[in-house]
């Protein structure tokens, strides 16, 4: 049976994934659930309509029914979604750049039926995955004496296997039709984007509101399947949706020939064949990019720093323009009669909602702005060593007369190249924004918070490297680094609402990152110093561990 | 201890944990000389040219090149260093020519003319990326990698693997310039053939261990040659035993055949004593057999 081996090689290649994703959801709800169940949630009762609505604060809000809805059909739909699309757009592409899909459909099976089982060992995962994240919700309450009685679990549940399966078979189908991992993800991940910030912002739109029925994101909660149950109609277009991607991608693998073990022809080759652009591109992807070991590196970050920069750009421009449409005289009111409200926001990445420098906050500098430069800052540091110790490259390296501490230097300059241009991507977005919405933000106080969420980017990065640098393995390294982050994370957001425990917020990097309040306060200069010196401590630390460790080396 | 070697190996012990993958191993090898490290896969040949590189220190021991110590001086001695390493992997993204040249800028420059006429002898695509190059054109790559530098010491970890035999003796007769003109070349390989064609000196390396030391002359003169004797009349086989030296004798009407590890002289007086010798065949061991016949006993007595 096809279907069992490749189920069984999915488990093997997945479980650490999956079991990082699962602790990591799990501990959200266990952290959300206690802070939400010493809070007084009377406060949501008395809000009026429009503002619940704003903060996808339920119905009958109470302390369990905000956590499951705020973190797992926000944060963990994410982050099921996320996995899917790791899975989906890896599972042929990453088998035809690894070369083992001659050997794999050198058994007598086709095509297709290899496909197929892909499809279904990613379904039967993430089901298993959602089943276990159920019980698990079940349990945590139990413990923590919160009642979900009235909640409908079960049904959130169903819906979030029907999004994450519907991003990881659009994923699967890109990766099918085009075995490219990277462009399978690169698109998935755009439009689970654009999907979500469509969903949360055109509903306050007047007139805007049925638009957000296009995006698929908006088939997961718009039904409030946590209150209401299963809403079926809603099942079926997410499903079907799949099975449409699925059949999209039998039509691709089956189609085009299968990619050996090469690595492609990108744009830039293609540039560099013709002879009108051959001169220009030959200096920026020819012997430019191999002067040197920090060049060679911010090189192959290109399409990251491509994407990444792209995405920030569009999001400041966007929220900097949507901002005129935000029903600001209602909001204001609203906060003027509760107030309790602003400690919410504080919860969810900060930012008065009523004013434009707290509308940029809550959209850009609360979650996506450090989002960014940390998977920048931990993509680049992380696999600084075990990179080319993976592929066997670092001895080639090491055999010039190049010391260790030289290729952490480098990849470390590389690293904060990455960041600082990531960094300005951000602030040329939420500047473009700012002037063409005609928002009186001050730019130094933008230009303030794109420094300091650079530096703490580029801290988890420097993390990172630090643990590559320790033990030469960049998948834990970059786990590492993103476990601290999420603890630092939710530490800095959720401590402060407890008046006992707000002064442990100061030991979390992002405390040095907003505690300063620098969108309206510009910037504190001892933040960014602590956060700069803590990076520059890393690096140093890197290099120590760096110079007393064998290289790795596989096969 | 030899004072003017190149590579000097002291007691090198490297273990993982509980396996021995290098145990006490001693060697000098010399300049202008080729010295061929043979072993079955997983004996420790790699772990020792890692070792010698650097990217791995060893739990016990220590080595020099030139003079140097591995460890304290690994970066000055990679500047005479040329080096290619096993299961050779590259930048996939980059061509040839981009992959020397990030190389060279690291050396601070190399001779484009000297990479060139490389690149011609052994008839490597430098345009290509290496990604999209067969394993054996990815070796020459590394190979011209290794040599580009002029180095004064070159080690290589199985550097043949992939290399059509055309190209495997042009690289053969590279090897050999390069040690007339003084450089030491330290080369693993299980490909005994080339060790035979090019080495002077051979190790064998067997679980961890340092199983003997020769020179390519030596272990042929002691080989155990296989010899078919033609006799006008039936034979007897206890005769043939009695000779110092001779082995595994069969015996089959007319003929004998017999194992013989001494001087040809000696066995044919007494043989020629008794019968009339009608014809002879003799087969030349090759370091194959030698190889095998080491690994066979070892693997005995172990």
């Amino acid at each position: 049976m096809m279907l069992s081996s490749i189920f069984t090689k999915s488990v093997r290649d997945h479980w650490r994934g999956m079991a990082i994703a699962f602790v990591a959801m799990m501990a959200m709800l266990l952290f959300a659930m206690s802070i939400y169940r010493n809070l007084d949630v009377n406060i949501y009762q008395g809000m009026p309509e429009a503002l619940k609505a704003i903060m996808g604060i339920p119905e009958g809000a109470n302390a369990g029914s905000l956590a499951v809805s705020v973190f797992l059909s926000g944060a963990g739909a994410w982050v099921l979604a996320g996995l899917t699309v790791a899975w989906g757009s890896s599972s042929i592409a990453s088998e035809e750049s690894n070369g083992t899909i001659g050997l794999l459909l050198g058994n007598p099976r086709s095509r297709t039926n290899m496909l197929v089982s892909k499809a279904g060992s990613m379904t039967l995962l993430m089901l298993l995955m959602i089943a276990a994240s159920w019980v698990t919700t079940y349990l945590i309450a139990t413990m923590l004496g919160v009642s979900l009685d009235s909640l409908k679990v079960e049904a959130l549940s169903l819906h979030l296997l029907a999004i994450a399966l519907f991003h990881g078979f659009l994923a699967l189908a890109l990766s099918a039709w085009t075995g490219n991992r990277g462009t399978a993800a690169g698109i998935t991940t755009g439009v689970m984007i654009v999907s979500i910030f469509a969903v949360g912002l055109l509903p306050l739109i007047e007139g805007w509101e049925n638009m957000a029925k296009i995006f698929p994101w908006y088939y997961l909660n718009a039904g409030e399947p946590l209150f209401n149950g299963i809403n079926w109609a809603h099942i079926a277009i997410l499903a079907g949706g799949s099975l449409l991607s699925g059949a999209l991608g039998v039509a691709g693998i089956n189609r085009r020939d299968l990619k050996g073990q090469n690595v492609g022809v990108t744009l830039l080759d293609r540039m560099r064949t013709y002879p009108l652009t051959r001169k220009i591109i030959s200096r920026l992807a020819g012997s430019g990019r191999v002067s040197g070991i920090w060049v060679k590196t911010f090189s192959e970050h290109q399409t990251l720093l491509t994407i990444t920069g792209y995405v920030m750009v569009l999001t400041g421009i966007l929220i900097g323009v949507i901002y005129e449409f935000m029903p600001i005289e209602t909001m204001k009111q609203l906060l003027e009669n509760f107030p309790e409200a602003e400690v919410i926001f504080a919860a969810i990445g900060g930012g008065d909602f009523s004013t434009p420098a707290g509308f940029f906050q809550l959209e850009v500098f609360g979650l996506m702005a450090p989002a960014a430069l940390l998977v920048v800052g931990i993509a680049v540091g992380g696999r600084a060593l075990s990179g080319e110790e993976s592929r066997n490259t670092m001895g080639l390296l090491l055999a010039n007369p190049v010391p260790r501490y030289r290729i952490i230097i480098e990849k470390s300059l590389a690293m904060l190249i990455c960041t600082f241009v990531t960094g300005a991507a951000t602030f040329a977005g939420v500047a473009a924004g700012n002037l063409l919405g005609g928002l009186d933000v001050s730019y130094a106080n933008l230009a303030a918070v794109c420094l300091l969420v650079t530096l703490l980017g580029t801290v988890f990065g420097a993390l990172a490297l630090a643990i590559d640098s320790a033990i030469g393995n960049g998948r834990a390294a970059a786990f590492g680094a993103i476990g601290v982050a999420l603890a630092s994370y939710l530490a800095s957001s959720f401590l402060p609402l407890s008046p006992n425990l707000a002064g442990l917020a100061k030991w979390t990097p992002y405390y040095y990152y907003l505690g300063s309040d620098p969108i309206n306060t510009g910037l504190n200069w001892v933040h960014a110093a602590v956060l700069a010196g803590l990076a520059l401590g890393l690096i140093m630390v890197s290099i120590a561990l760096f110079q007393r460790r064998d290289l790795r080396h596989s096969g | 201890m030899n004072s003017q070697a190149v590579i000097h190996i002291e007691g090198l012990t490297k273990h993982y944990g509980d396996v021995k993958a290098v145990v006490d191993l001693n060697l000098d090898i010399s300049a202008g000389e080729i010295f061929g490290f043979l072993g079955p896969n997983g004996a420790g040949k790699t772990t020792t040219i890692r070792a010698l590189m650097d990217e791995i220190r060893p739990t016990a021991g220590k080595a020099s090149i030139l003079g140097l110590d591995t460890h304290e001086k690994s970066v000055e001695i990679r500047k005479f260093i040329g080096y290619l390493p096993g299961d050779l992997a590259m930048y996939p993204g980059l061509t040839g020519k981009d992959t020397l040249t990030f190389f060279a800028n690291l050396r601070g420059g190399v001779d484009w003319a000297y990479i060139n006429q490389l690149a011609e002898r052994i008839s490597a695509d430098l345009s290509k990326k290496v990604g999209d190059l067969s394993s054996g054109n990815r070796q020459k790559i590394g190979l011209i990698q290794a040599f580009m530098n002029r180095p004064r010491v070159l080690i290589m970890d199985e550097p043949s693997s992939g290399l059509d035999p055309l190209i495997q003796r042009e690289f053969q007769a590279m090897l050999r310039e390069v040690a007339g003109q003084g450089c030491s070349v330290f080369l693993s390989s299980h490909t005994l053939s080339e060790v035979q064609r090019v080495a002077d000196r051979v190790g064998i390396i067997r679980r961890g261990i340092l199983a003997a030391v020769e020179s390519v002359a030596g272990l042929r003169s002691k080989a155990i040659r296989r010899i078919e004797l033609d006799f006008d009349t039936a034979v007897e086989a206890s005769v043939l035993e009695s000779i110092p030296g001779v082995r595994d004798v069969t015996v089959e009407n007319h003929r004998a055949v017999i194992s013989y590890d001494g001087k040809m002289e000696d066995m044919l007086k007494v043989v020629m004593e008794r019968y009339e010798l009608l014809d002879i065949r003799t087969q030349e061991a090759d370091l194959e057999e030698i190889f095998l016949a080491y690994y066979r006993e070892e693997g005995t007595g172990a």
